[in-house]
């Protein structure tokens, strides 16, 4: 971990009435590094990566990206920070193809302010033959992908349009084991990048490969951030289920 | 048509109000229920009926059912419990309106079946003979092509008085229709008396007859505007075509010759006939007693029934001058665009 | 076989609706004794169909945006009754230009129709079927009101070209004008895009298929042109000529070119320009198009306004074929036009549909209604075959969207 933050959560809440979804949670991100956010249902993961997304305004707390202090009140904001979030759903039209679905609200336009086809097909073309070189067929719809080749195109979405900090929500969720193999092994290739990654994932041994640190999160409030290779998976579950800080461990 | 024929409507109309006893309805509630509010001509009946009713003394209230038997019933009875003391209604289908009748015969408040028929035998029914309007309207297009193909534009088909006129049509035409003289190429019913689709009726019937139509007998002015419509694209305005209603369009077809007639039903009329015996029956005469009614039971249920039948006026080329007098329309919208060497003598 | 079809670049859905459309009309044809195929019928056919798919032009946005337009048969009344009343009350209807204005009038209307009931569906979030069915019943009042019920008649000699009848076509030479033009746009748009293809790298049809389709395509608009033009012009002048010379013909009727002009437009939008894509992107998945930061409530609200313009524009080509403004007009459009979308293969479930398959799916029940007038069939067994036939064309749909997998 060097220099500066990408992003830096400090002390975040945000209420829906009387439900306090995210209470006074604190995180960061560094450089080349995947950070796990873990945590049972309604441990406020979701609302908490929503609002980092634009999704949702804070009712509290800061978020600094870069250092600069930003408060998102669309996702097209939060993209324009350099933030790219893949949804659990993935958030694609099943009814458009790969490159609609890559250059969604930021197509490429012709001279005559008309949609540039076949230069997005192309572009689309090389992100995706940098992450999945099999996938080749690009111009069919979305509904007629498999899963992995959905998560290629969402994460090639986020790619092209060089984010630095990415938040992914349970990719591995819907996949079989190659296609989840096809995502970890995309995600370490981001880490020697340079890419920050806030991860969402339950599966541990997913986590345990690819996460540096991971922050825990129960009803709303940030258990404890602690590097994995100072903890067991044991101690994870702990944190999770109970709440409980993980005891140092004796170097 | 003529003077003398206006005289005896008029004699007759003024006989039939005139010999009534005068009771006064003072203050009594006439309920109106419409049955569709937003065709073209209630207003100018609502205005006679209105009128009327102030003269006698007696308050006007009213309700549109807009098109559906289940909001007259309710219009009915929300009229009802406004303390209508006598009922007119035109209904919107002669059979559906059988319950709301029997809840105005269960509180004692008489019914005026108005311009449509009511099957029921306490009501009195006040209409122009729509039978008659089709005889009219059959008449005069026989008179100017009394040989060759003819067609039928009806009204709709969900509505009784297309039937009533053209029953009466037929009536007229069956002579030379059974001696071959005239030929039946074409007969349709038009939804909802809408000429959008009594133009597309007509082109049809036109291509199928390749052109060889020399008559046209339609059932109002709407659907007349229709036909001329498509006759125009095929180049063959001027064959005869019937209307009725006097819309101002009609009469301006009429003027340039390319409507034969349009059977006028003065409104005004029916208007002010049913607010005067409504006025009546409010103020507690009771239908039976009538002076001016006489029994009918030309009805499909033969039942008979109290009426009062007002005469319609076809109105031609000759006879443009009655609605303008009459105060129904003016020269200057009869005669518009008229060809000044081709004028009937009203525009001259 | 259909993967075949597929790869070489050959819409199923649109072909086999082209393929029943070819059906219906050899059936009718038989049952009319070839009338129903003569150039006069199809001239006929072609105005008569205008109406109900410049509008499913529009409906075929809507419903792909998972919306849904009920009133538009009011709205071709209401603006019916502007477009009539600047003319006969307000203007003069031979005053110079008063037409031309009255059409302005008409479409401003449709478009603030249209801006209200999407504003309340887009903002405010009230079900669009809700509003629009309000709309079905406020804006029938309105025209009704604008006249106070009146027929508004005559309109302008010059307008009442715009329905088709009386001088209403372009005639021959301009037919062909335009038929061999049309023909040039298909080829040279063909290449455009193979070139474009190319230049990318991306996949492409087979060169033999988008040859044939290039083929097809012109000869159905050079047959048409053909037909049209073998309809001789009643109203043609043709004093002073021999005995027995043939009128000229009558060639492409201006509300055709209307509608080609309409679907030439509204067809690029939707598959070359942002706003189109924005539609089917929210109709196939609307939380995907707001978190992709898509202006979806301005979408939607240009959507309904779009709607009420060409609502506007079928109210002109109505009310010039008929030369007077009844409120009357449009009696229920709303369901010949969703007819017609939901035929031409639009799903009701959103996300897609195609300007072609609108069009065609006008054509193929208004063939229907067309020929069974011509059979003398009443009016109410025109309703009741039309209503089956809907319910197969949506029955198909399902069958064939599942064997898709969708």
């Amino acid at each position: 971990m060097s220099g500066e933050a990408l992003v830096d959560v400090q002390s975040l809440s945000k209420h829906f009435g009387g439900i306090h979804a995210v209470e006074n949670a604190s995180c960061d991100l560094y450089p080349g590094e995947v950070v796990g956010l873990l945590g049972h249902n309604g441990a406020g993961k979701s609302t908490l990566i929503k609002v980092l997304s634009g999704v949702y305004p804070p009712d509290g707390g800061k978020i600094l990206v870069h250092g600069r202090e930003h408060r998102f009140h669309t996702p097209r904001e939060a993209r324009a920070a350099g933030i790219e979030t893949i949804h659990q759903t993935l958030a694609l039209a099943e009814n458009l193809d790969a490159p609609s679905n890559l250059f969604l609200g930021r197509e490429l336009l012709t001279p005559w302010r008309t949609l540039d086809s076949d230069r997005m097909e192309h572009e689309a073309r090389q992100v995706i033959k940098r992450l999945n070189p099999n996938f080749t067929q690009l111009r069919k719809p979305v509904r007629a992908m498999s899963g992995g080749q959905r998560q290629t195109v969402a994460i090639a979405r986020a790619l092209y349009f060089n984010a630095r900090i990415l938040i992914m929500d349970e990719p591995c969720a819907a996949l079989g084991p190659a296609e989840t193999r096809m995502v970890l092994d995309t995600i370490l290739r981001l880490k020697e990048e340079g890419i920050g990654i806030f991860l969402i994932s339950h599966d541990m041994t997913d986590v345990f490969e690819v996460c540096d640190r991971v922050t825990v999160m129960k009803n709303g409030q940030v258990v404890d951030t602690v590097k994995v290779a100072d903890v067991t998976q044991d101690d994870v579950l702990g944190m999770i289920i109970l709440g409980q800080k993980p005891k140092p461990k004796v170097h | 048509m003529k003077f003398r024929t206006i005289l005896a409507a008029a004699l007759a109309a003024a006989g039939a109000l005139g010999a009534v006893p005068a009771v006064q309805a003072k203050g009594e509630t006439v309920g109106v229920s419409w049955s569709n509010f937003q065709e073209e001509r209630w207003k100018k009946d609502e205005a006679a009926i209105k009128a009327a009713l102030d003269a006698a003394g007696a308050k006007y209230v009213s309700a549109d059912a807009q098109g559906s038997n289940e909001k007259q019933l309710a219009d009915v009875e929300a009229l009802i419990a406004k303390g209508a003391k006598a009922l007119i209604i035109l209904a919107m289908d002669a059979d559906a309106i059988g319950p709301a009748v029997a809840k105005a015969k269960e509180a004692k408040i008489p019914v005026i079946a108005y311009d449509r028929l009511i099957q029921d035998k306490d009501v009195l029914y006040i209409t122009f003979d729509n039978v008659e309007v089709g005889r009219m309207q059959a008449r005069e297009v026989l008179k100017v092509k009394p040989k060759g193909n003819y067609v039928f534009i009806k009204g709709a088909a969900t509505d009784p008085n297309a039937d009533f006129l053209n029953g009466g049509q037929r009536e007229v035409l069956k002579a030379a229709m059974d001696k071959g003289d005239i030929k039946l190429v074409g007969e349709q019913y038009t939804d909802g008396w809408a000429p959008e689709n009594a133009q597309k009726n007509m082109e049809q019937i036109l291509t199928k007859n390749n052109n060889k139509v020399d008559a046209v007998v339609a059932s109002n002015d709407g659907t007349a505007g229709g036909v001329v419509a498509a006759l125009r694209a095929q180049n063959m305005v001027g064959i005869p075509v019937s209307g009725q209603d006097g819309d101002v369009a009609a009469l301006n077809r009429v003027a340039r010759g390319e409507q034969t007639v349009s059977v006028w039903k003065d409104a005004r009329e029916l208007g002010k006939t049913a607010g005067t015996y409504a006025a009546q029956l409010a103020g507690g005469a009771k239908v039976a007693g009538l002076k001016g009614a006489t029994p009918w039971s030309g009805g499909t249920k033969k039942i008979t029934i109290s009426s009062v039948f007002l005469k319609p006026i076809p109105i031609t080329k000759d006879n443009l001058k009655t609605v303008i007098d009459a105060g129904w329309v003016t020269k200057a919208q009869v005669c518009q665009g008229v060809d000044a060497g081709k004028a009937p003598a009203a525009c001259k | 076989m259909r993967n075949w079809f597929e790869k070489a670049g050959f819409d199923p859905r649109f072909s086999s609706l082209v393929i029943a459309l070819a059906v219906i009309w050899v059936l009718l044809a038989i049952a009319t004794d070839g009338i129903f195929l003569s150039p006069r019928n199809l001239y006929n056919l072609s105005i008569q169909t205008c109406v109900t798919a410049i509008m499913a032009c529009g409906m075929v946005f809507i419903i792909v945006a998972r919306q849904i337009d009920l009133s538009v048969g009011s709205q071709v009344a209401a603006t019916g009754m502007v477009i009539a009343a600047m003319q006969v009350m307000w203007l003069g209807a031979e005053t110079p230009g008063a037409w031309l204005l009255s059409i302005v009038g008409g479409i401003l209307a449709g478009v603030a129709i249209g801006l209200f009931q999407g504003w309340w569906t887009a903002y405010r979030e009230v079900p669009a079927f809700v509003v629009t069915l309000a709309g079905y019943l406020m804006w029938r009042g309105a025209a009704f009101l604008a006249a106070d019920g009146q027929t508004l008649a005559p309109l302008s000699v010059t307008y009442q070209r715009l329905g088709g009848g009386v001088h209403g076509s372009i005639g021959t030479t301009w037919s062909w004008v335009a038929g061999v033009v049309a023909c040039t746009v298909v080829v040279i748009g063909a290449f455009e895009l193979r070139r474009s293809r190319r230049k990318y790298a991306a996949a492409m049809a087979p060169a033999w298929a988008d040859a044939v389709k290039v083929a097809i395509t012109c000869a159905a608009i050079l047959a048409f042109v053909a037909v049209v033009c073998a309809y001789p012009d009643p109203s043609a002048n043709i004093e002073g000529a021999p005995e027995g010379t043939v009128p000229p013909g009558k060639g492409i009727a201006v509300p055709v070119l209307i509608l080609l002009a309409v679907a030439a437009v509204l067809h690029t939008v939707a598959q070359r320009t942002r706003f189109g894509r924005y539609v089917f992107a929210y109709g196939g998945n609307p939380e995907a198009a707001l978190l992709s930061g898509l202006p979806t409530k301005r979408v939607l609200l240009m959507l309904f306004a779009l709607m009420g313009a060409l609502a506007a524009i079928a109210a002109v080509i109505t009310t010039s074929r008929l030369n007077s403004g009844t409120h009357s007009i449009g009696q229920m459009a709303e369901l010949y036009v969703i007819a017609a979308t939901v035929i031409g293969g639009t799903s009701l479930a959103g996300g897609s549909g195609t300007i072609p398959g609108a069009i065609v799916g006008a054509l193929l029940i208004q063939s229907l209604d067309n020929g069974m007038v011509l059979m003398d069939v009443s009016s109410p067994k025109r309703q009741i075959f039309i209503g089956l036939i809907l319910i197969g064309a949506v029955w198909f749909d399902v069958v064939y969207n599942r064997r898709q997998g969708k």
